[in-house]
């Protein structure tokens, strides 16, 4: 980072801390401060609530996911759209219409107290957990690069967002998501355009498809169908929507944001705004990482992208001989990519097809020894790493601030609507409705404030013993997809199934849950496929608990 | 519980909201087969 980068990260700092503060005005009753009053316009909310979803590590390691594995993630967001859709005509009106702090406070309306506390709590855990740890992977990465300590890092970013978010409410939330998406639209136009260029002169734009495309990094769609693959055309439009479903009506993190509503039209344009721009963003995102991917085509990269790593591992005794088998490797491919190009150029099918079996060879032993450097490190998986080094070392500057502000905006924006709607279902969820349930508005509001305070040092908390978790990190990591499908059911039931009273969806969550930790325990199902078979538990056992009740087999 | 405005709205363009859900549909399937077209084109 050069000075005029720093200036460019910490003056979009300033500028995002500034501008929530002065968004945030006002924010003195309990209904301006969780729900801004319902006055908020749909392209405010529409952005909050994509800024909301992008993380920084989304950010950093979707491009890295498509650099090592080529763009197949796209199909995890097709049910994106089907998603909104399904919200846009059934979550939003009914939510409005109860007129709500959180969603879970309809399912008091609806079932009964125990319901609601029940999912309340998953939400506080399953998204406090997540908060933390996505606190905790940005900073490492951030650290990494930036040289610093990562307590500076995770205390930077935090402390900022607490001093808007505590102050401000949900406007500047809101508010500050809008610039900071901005900031990050902006990052990635620039990223995109900046990759493109800095290719080598003899490449041009189509030679780099070319070259992305036989190397399997444009893969976007696969239309087989298999349970154990992560990312399919099916697993993304039927997996896919039910994660959307759950994440984007039932996870308070972004109810909150369309809550937040002047009407119920307003509320529906921004879900479908994301509908419309959603896919096409993480197209692009995964587009750079397959750019980045050709420019180390011709650029030598290193043999491990994770700087610390690979600093341990050129000790070990191994490692000349792995890293000359890199060097060897990455000359052949570069050799044969421009063969490639040359039969490509010229338009001879059959030299061509000849050069593509070439330069897969030749990837394939790049891919290799790469693989038998990351053997001989501690933490071998460097993808999230990838993009970062490929921007600090080679972007200009100015550009690099720019995108490390961009990175900061996605983790800041995530953490402050996370921190708000943690403390929002606290205050309403809890101490409203069990501790406190007469108390005057100025006490809720400074109880929210205290609550937004409290989980952002949680988060802080969380993010700087990360490090002591090891290997759980791996397994919470997927936390989301480990509680949605059954908080989803939960909605469905509320929403589909008027019969079905409290006691039955209560039991309809324990089973639900109970059927997604048995699958993830005990089978090799993918992730997306926990929310589908979630939600279906849930409803299944709520209608047959039901029934049975009507039936007089169970007394509920 | 809050007290703000629960108006139901028609959408700003297409006449009713069934048109416009339809629409996002049609768009992402016309999404999919891009990148589905995409994918073909440059992969060998």
């Amino acid at each position: 980072m050069r000075p005029l980068d720093w200036v460019v990260l910490f003056g979009s700092l300033a500028g995002i801390v500034t501008y929530g503060l002065y968004k945030g005005r006002g924010s003195d009753t309990v209904n301006q401060y969780l729900l801004a009053g319902k006055t908020m316009p749909w392209y405010a909310m529409a952005l909050s609530i994509m800024a909301t979803q992008a993380s920084a590590i989304t950010f950093i390691s979707t491009t890295g996911q498509s650099y090592v594995d080529g763009m197949r993630f796209i199909q995890f967001y097709f049910g994106l759209p089907v998603a909104m859709v399904i919200l846009s005509a059934t979550a939003v009106p009914i939510f409005h219409r109860a007129n709500v702090y959180t969603a879970y406070e309809y399912l008091e309306q609806r079932f009964d107290a125990k319901t609601r506390a029940l999912v309340s709590a998953v939400f506080l855990i399953q998204r406090g957990l997540a908060c933390g740890l996505a606190l905790y992977a940005t900073a490492i990465v951030l650290t990494v690069l930036l040289g610093w300590p990562d307590w500076i890092t995770t205390v930077l970013m935090t402390g900022l967002v607490i001093l808007y978010t505590v102050l401000g409410g949900v406007k500047a939330v809101t508010w500050t998501d809008v610039q900071q998406m901005l900031i990050i639209f902006a990052g990635l136009i620039v990223a995109l355009l900046t990759a493109i260029l800095l290719l080598p002169g003899e490449v041009s734009f189509l030679d780099a498809l070319a070259l992305a495309g036989a190397a399997g990094r444009l893969n976007a769609v696969d239309a087989s169908f298999n349970l154990r693959t992560n990312y399919t055309l099916w697993s993304g439009l039927i997996g896919g929507t039910f994660l959307a479903l759950s994440y984007f009506g039932t996870d308070q993190s972004q109810v909150q944001r369309y809550l937040t509503g002047r009407s119920i039209a307003q509320s529906r344009l921004s879900l479908l705004f994301n509908a419309v721009a959603k896919v096409p963003m993480q197209f692009v995102i995964l587009f750079i990482g397959a750019i980045v991917f050709v420019f180390f085509v011709f650029e030598k990269p290193p043999l491990l992208f994770h700087p610390v790593e690979l600093e341990k591992i050129r000790g070990r005794a191994e490692f000349a001989e792995v890293d000359a088998r890199f060097g060897r490797a990455f000359d052949e491919r570069r050799s044969v990519a421009m063969g490639f190009l040359k039969a490509h150029r010229a338009g001879d099918p059959v030299q061509t097809a000849r050069r593509v079996e070439e330069y897969r060879r030749a990837q394939k032993e790049l891919d290799a020894a790469r693989a038998q450097g990351a053997g001989l490190a501690e933490k071998g998986n460097d993808t999230n790493y990838i993009f970062l080094t490929f921007v600090t070392r080679y972007m200009p500057a100015g550009v690099v601030g720019l995108i490390m502000a961009a990175i900061f905006a996605a983790a800041m924006s995530s953490v402050s609507a996370e921190i708000n709607s943690l403390a929002t279902v606290t205050v309403i969820d809890i101490y409203k409705r069990h501790v406190r349930k007469a108390a005057s508005d100025r006490e809720y509001l400074w109880a929210s404030r205290l609550g937004t305070a409290f989980w952002g040092c949680y988060a802080m908390a969380f993010a700087q013993y990360g490090r002591e978790l090891g290997s759980l990190i791996e397994a919470v990591n997927r936390v989301g997809s480990l509680f949605y499908g059954a908080m989803l059911g939960a909605f469905v039931l509320a929403f589909f199934f008027p019969r079905v009273r409290g006691t039955a969806a209560f039991l309809g969550v324990l089973a639900g849950e109970a059927a997604i930790f048995y699958a993830h325990l005990f089978t090799g199902i993918a992730f997306l496929w926990y929310n589908v078979l979630g939600c279906l538990v849930v409803v299944a056992t709520g209608l047959a608990v039901q029934r049975a009740a009507e039936r007089g087999r169970m007394r509920l | 519980m809050t007290t703000g405005p629960q108006r139901d709205e028609p959408p700003p363009f297409w006449g009713s909201w069934r048109r416009v859900y339809l629409g996002v549909l049609l768009y992402l399937a016309t999404l999919i087969g891009l990148f589905w077209a995409f994918a073909r084109a440059f992969t060998r």
